[in-house]
C-alpha cells in the first residue's frame, strides 16, 4: 500500500507548521522523516494520521484520498502509528492490551455475547507479542515495563490493527544504545515479515542510515531534500541545515 | 468459559446459602439487613460500572436510585398493574431517562461530566420536593404499596421479600459481573485506562460509553425497586446528595478495582451506620471521623487491599 | 406563573428597587462563596465540597461572638478570620495529602468534614433554628429609593461585597501575590519551578477562600436563620455559580451571582414554583454550549 502526499500544507496561527510538502513513499518501502526539532515531523505525522486537519494538499493511499477524514477512518483504511509518548493500558497486562486490540479490531469491542477474550483474541496477540520480542513480559502489568519495553507494546498495538502503512514516531527515543539497538531490530525485522510501507521519524542518525532505504528531510516544515542516505547525507543544503553535526540524540 | 461456570456455580452457592439460611435460624434482624443490603449493593456495584470499570466519575448516580423508587411506587399506586410488570416497565423508564441524560453528558470531560450528572440529580431532587401532589414532597410517597403478590407469593411478609431480594442481588451482581468480563467490559477499561489510545484502535468512544451509562442506570434502579419494596413508598431522600455520597464511600471503602468490591463496602457501611446509630445521636460525626481514618489510612479498598495484585502467571480476572 | 404580577412590577419602580434589593444580596452573599470556589478550583484543582461547611460556621461564629460582645464587627472580622485559619489547616491536614490522587477521595474527605461539623455545630450549638437578629447599628428606618424598600442592613452589604468584589479583582490582577496566584491557576509547576513556595501559596488560596466564605456567612447571619444544614443549600447554589461563571473566573462568578440573586428576586414574583429548577437548566444549558462556563478557561 503506498502513501503520497501532495502539496500539504498546515497553519498555526500565522506559522506554518508544514509548507507545501510532497512526498511519495513506495508499498513496502522502508523511509526515515528527519530534520531539526520543530521542523513539523510529529505534524506532519499528525497529518496523515488524521488527528489533524490540513489546511491545503493532499493524503492518498493507494491512489485513493484520505485527506480529511477522522482517525478511525483512517485507521479502517490500514494506517497504523505508534507515538513519541508510547500509549497503552497502564493497568492492564501486556497480553490483555494485545486482547484487547485484537478485539477491537474484529469489531467484538461491543460484544456482550462471551467472556473476554474472544476465541481467538489470544492466539493472535500472542503472535504480536512474539514478533515484538514482548513474549517474555506478557503477563506483566503494561504501566510496570521499561521504558523500552513500552515502546515495543505502543508498535504492538498499532500492528494488531493489521496495517499496511505503519508511521513510527521517534521509536527509540529515549532509549540507551542497547535498548536502541534491539528495538530497531525488531522494527526492521516487523518490516519483513509484514510487507509493510513503514515510515519513522528519528534523530538517531546511526539508526537512518544503517536501517532507511529512503530518508526526507524536513525543516522548517519544508521538504528540503529526499533521497537515498549517502544521497542525503552529501547534500549541501541538508548540512547546512544541521551545520554539519549530527542532530543531538535525545 | 469456565470462568463463567465457575462464577456461576459461586453465585448459584450463594443463592442457595441466602435462601437456605432462615430455614436454619430465624433472624428478623438478619432478613432486615440483607434487604436493606441488596438495595444499596445493587446501586453501588452499579455505580462503580461507570466509576471503576469506565473511568466515568458520575456524582448523580442517585438520581436513578431514586427514579426506581419513585416510578415503581407510583407505577403500583396509580395502575393495576402486577408487581413483575410494574419492574419491568420502571426499569425501561429509567433506561429512557439514562439514555436522555447520557446523550447530554456523556460528551463532557471528567469534572464537568461530575457536575452535570450531579445538578441534573439535584434537579430531579427538587422536582420531587416541589410536586408535592405527586410525590408527596418531603414526607415521601405514602400510602404504602399495594398488591405485593407475586405468583401467590405474598412478599409483603418480610421473609417473603428477603427471598425476592436476596434473587435479585445475587442475579443483578451476576448480570453486571458478565458486563464486566465480556470484550464490551474490557472496551470500557480501555476507554478508562487511555481513551485516545482506544479511539485509535477504531473506538467510537461514544457508543460503549453511552451504553454502560444506560445499563448503570437500570441497575440503581432496579436497587430503588428494593428499597421501595423495603419502605413501603419512596423518601426523597433517596435522590438526595448525601445518598450518593454514601454510595461513592461503600464503593470506595470495599474497593474499585474488585468487582465485589462496592458488595463489601456496602455491607460494612451499614453494619458501621447500624451500630453508629445505636451509640450515638451523632453519627454523622462517627462517620465522618470513620470516613477521614479511611481516606487517610487506608487508602484503598478493603478488597483491593486484600485482593492479590495482578501480574501472577495467569490472565488478571476481575 | 404569574406574568402578570411579573410585568406589574418592572413597570413599578419601587418593586424593582425592592425586589432588585433582595435578589442583590442573595446573589452578593452567593458570590462572596463562589469567589472563594472558584479561586480554590482555579488554583488547586480542587473541588472543596467543605465549602458550605466554611459558610455555616462563619455564620454560628459571628452569631455567638455578637452574642457575647454585642458587637457586629468584631462578630464578621471573627468569623472570617477563624475561617481563614480554618481554610489554612482544612488544607494543610487534610487536602494536602490527596493532591493528585483519585478526585473521589479528595469528595470523600470533604464529604467527611461536612458530616463531621454538621453534627459539631449540632453539639455545640443545638440543632434548633437561631436567629441573630438585626445588629443595632441597622435598626434604623428603611432607605427608600424610587419609593422602594431597602433595609439599611442590606444597602450596606451591597457596598460591602462590591467593594470585596472589587478589591479582590484588582488584587489578582494587580498584586504580585495576585499575579502569582493566577500564575499557578495556569501551571502549578512552573510557578514551583520558579522558586515560589507553591505550599504556602496553596494554604493561602485555601486560607482566602475559606475567610471569604466565613465572612458571607457572618454576613447572612442577620437576615438568615442558622441551622446545621445550612452549608449544603448555599454549597450547591455556589457551584452552579461557578460553573456557569467559570471555574477560577472572579468575574464570571460576580455576573452570573448578580444574575442568579435578580432571577430569583424577580422570580419570586413571576414563577416561584420553579426558579430553582431554571437555575439548575440554565448551568446544564451553558455547560453544553461552553463546558469552560461563560467566562472560565478551558481546563486540560
Amino acid at each position: 500500500m503506498n502513501l503520497e502526499v501532495r502539496h500539504l500544507t498546515k497553519r498555526f496561527g500565522g506559522v506554518a507548521a508544514i509548507d507545501d510538502v510532497s512526498l511519495e513513499f513506495p508499498s513496502g518501502s522502508l523511509s526515515a522523516v528527519i530534520g531539526p526539532n520543530g521542523a513539523g515531523k510529529s505534524t506532519f505525522f499528525n497529518l496523515i494520521s488524521g488527528a489533524l486537519t490540513p489546511d491545503g494538499g493532499h493524503i492518498l493511499v493507494d491512489g485513493e484520498e484520505i485527506t480529511g477524514r477522522s482517525q478511525a477512518a483512517i485507521v479502517h483504511r490500514g494506517l497504523g502509528r505508534a507515538f513519541q509518548v508510547a500509549q497503552f493500558f497502564p493497568t492492564m497486562t501486556v497480553r490483555e492490551n494485545l486482547m484487547a486490540a485484537v478485539a477491537a479490531h474484529r469489531g467484538q469491542w461491543g460484544s456482550l455475547a462471551r467472556r473476554f477474550p474472544p476465541p481467538g483474541a489470544q492466539a493472535r496477540a500472542e503472535e504480536i507479542a512474539a514478533m515484538l520480542g514482548l513474549a517474555a513480559v506478557a503477563d506483566r502489568v503494561a504501566a510496570t515495563l521499561s521504558h523500552g519495553d513500552q515502546k515495543l507494546l505502543d508498535i504492538a498495538l498499532a500492528l494488531a490493527l493489521e496495517p499496511k502503512i505503519l508511521l513510527l514516531d521517534e521509536p527509540t527515543a529515549g532509549m540507551g544504545p542497547e535498548e536502541r539497538a534491539r528495538m530497531i531490530d525488531r522494527v526492521q525485522h516487523v518490516w519483513a515479515e509484514q510487507k509493510l510501507t513503514l515510515i519513522f521519524i528519528e534523530h538517531d542518525m546511526d539508526i537512518v542510515f544503517r536501517i532507511a532505504e529512503r530518508v526526507a528531510v524536513l525543516c522548517y516544515g519544508r521538504l528540503l531534500a529526499v533521497g537515498t542516505p549517502d544521497a542525503i547525507r552529501a547534500d549541501p543544503a541538508v548540512i547546512a541545515a544541521y551545520l554539519g553535526t549530527e542532530a543531538p540524540t535525545p | 468459559m469456565k470462568e463463567f461456570l465457575r462464577e456461576g456455580g459461586v453465585a448459584l452457592a450463594a443463592l442457595v446459602l441466602l435462601l437456605g439460611a432462615p430455614l436454619v435460624f430465624s433472624s428478623p434482624a438478619f432478613e432486615d439487613f440483607i434487604i436493606r443490603l441488596s438495595a444499596l449493593a445493587l446501586f453501588a456495584t452499579s455505580l462503580n460500572l461507570l466509576i471503576g470499570g469506565s473511568g466515568m466519575i458520575s456524582f448523580g448516580h442517585g438520581l436513578f436510585y431514586g427514579f426506581g423508587a419513585y416510578a415503581f411506587a407510583l407505577l403500583m399506586q396509580r395502575t393495576t398493574l402486577s408487581l413483575v410488570s410494574a419492574l419491568i416497565l420502571t426499569l425501561v423508564l429509567a433506561a429512557l431517562v439514562a439514555l436522555l441524560v447520557g446523550v447530554v453528558c456523556i460528551r463532557l470531560k471528567t469534572i464537568y461530566f461530575a457536575f452535570v450528572t450531579l445538578a441534573i440529580q439535584m434537579l430531579f431532587y427538587s422536582v420531587i420536593i416541589s410536586w408535592v401532589r405527586l410525590t408527596g414532597g418531603d414526607q415521601g410517597l405514602q400510602g404504602g404499596i399495594p398488591r405485593r403478590v407475586i405468583a401467590d407469593i405474598d412478599i409483603n411478609q418480610q421473609s417473603h421479600l428477603y427471598q425476592f431480594c436476596a434473587v435479585l442481588l445475587v442475579a443483578g451482581l451476576f448480570a453486571m459481573r458478565h458486563i464486566t468480563a465480556s470484550p464490551f467490559g474490557m472496551t470500557l477499561r480501555m476507554i478508562r485506562d487511555n481513551e485516545a489510545r482506544a479511539a485509535f484502535l477504531g473506538i467510537p468512544l461514544w457508543r460503549p460509553k453511552l451504553a454502560i451509562f444506560v445499563l448503570a442506570g437500570v441497575f440503581a434502579a432496579l436497587g430503588g425497586i428494593l428499597a421501595s419494596l423495603f419502605v413501603s413508598g419512596a423518601y426523597p431522600e433517596f435522590a438526595d446528595w448525601p445518598f450518593s455520597g454514601q454510595a461513592i464511600f461503600a464503593v470506595m471503602l470495599g474497593g474499585i478495582e474488585s468487582f465485589l468490591g462496592p458488595l463489601a463496602g456496602s455491607a460494612i457501611l451499614l453494619a458501621l451506620n447500624d451500630i453508629f446509630t445505636r451509640l450515638t445521636e451523632y453519627h454523622g460525626l462517627v462517620q465522618g471521623v470513620v470516613i477521614l481514618l479511611f481516606a487517610l489510612g487506608l487508602r484503598r479498598g478493603v478488597l483491593d487491599f486484600l485482593r492479590v495484585l495482578p501480574g501472577r502467571g495467569e490472565v488478571a480476572s476481575r | 406563573m404569574d406574568l402578570e404580577a411579573l410585568v406589574a412590577c418592572f413597570a413599578s419602580p419601587a418593586c424593582v428597587v425592592t425586589q432588585a434589593s433582595s435578589g442583590l444580596i442573595v446573589g452578593l452573599l452567593l458570590f462572596l462563596v463562589a469567589a472563594g470556589l472558584t479561586l480554590i478550583f482555579g488554583v488547586l484543582k480542587i473541588v472543596n465540597f467543605a465549602h458550605g461547611t466554611f459558610y455555616m460556621l462563619g455564620a454560628y461564629i459571628a452569631y455567638s461572638v455578637f452574642q457575647a460582645t454585642n458587637s457586629y464587627g468584631l462578630a464578621v472580622l471573627a468569623a472570617a478570620a477563624a475561617m481563614a485559619i480554618f481554610g489554612v489547616a482544612f488544607e494543610r491536614f487534610l487536602i494536602a495529602r490527596v493532591y493528585g490522587g483519585n478526585v473521589l477521595m479528595q469528595l470523600l474527605i470533604c464529604y467527611a468534614v461536612v458530616l463531621i461539623f454538621d453534627d459539631l455545630v449540632k453539639l455545640v450549638w443545638g440543632a434548633d433554628f437561631h436567629a441573630m437578629g438585626m445588629p443595632e447599628a441597622f435598626q434604623r428606618a428603611p432607605i427608600f429609593i424610587a419609593g422602594g424598600v431597602v433595609p439599611p442592613f442590606y444597602a450596606g452589604l451591597i457596598v460591602l461585597s462590591l467593594c470585596l468584589a472589587a478589591l479582590l479583582g484588582l488584587g489578582l490582577g494587580f498584586t504580585r501575590m495576585g499575579k502569582i496566584i493566577t500564575a499557578a491557576a495556569y501551571n502549578p509547576q512552573m510557578v514551583a519551578a520558579l522558586g515560589i513556595n507553591t505550599t504556602a501559596l496553596f494554604a493561602l488560596v485555601f486560607g482566602l477562600g475559606g475567610g471569604l466564605a466565613g465572612l458571607a456567612g457572618a454576613l447572612a447571619a442577620p437576615v438568615r436563620s442558622l441551622s446545621p444544614g445550612m452549608g449544603f443549600s448555599i454549597l450547591i447554589e455556589s457551584f452552579i455559580i461557578t460553573v456557569i461563571g467559570g471555574m477560577g473566573s472572579i468575574a464570571g462568578a460576580l455576573l452570573t451571582a448578580i444574575g442568579f440573586g435578580l432571577l430569583r428576586g424577580f422570580g419570586t414574583i413571576g414563577f416561584p414554583l420553579f426558579t430553582d429548577e431554571l437555575i439548575y437548566a440554565a448551568m446544564i444549558v451553558v455547560l453544553l454550549i461552553r463546558p469552560s462556563g461563560l467566562f472560565g478557561r478551558e481546563i486540560v
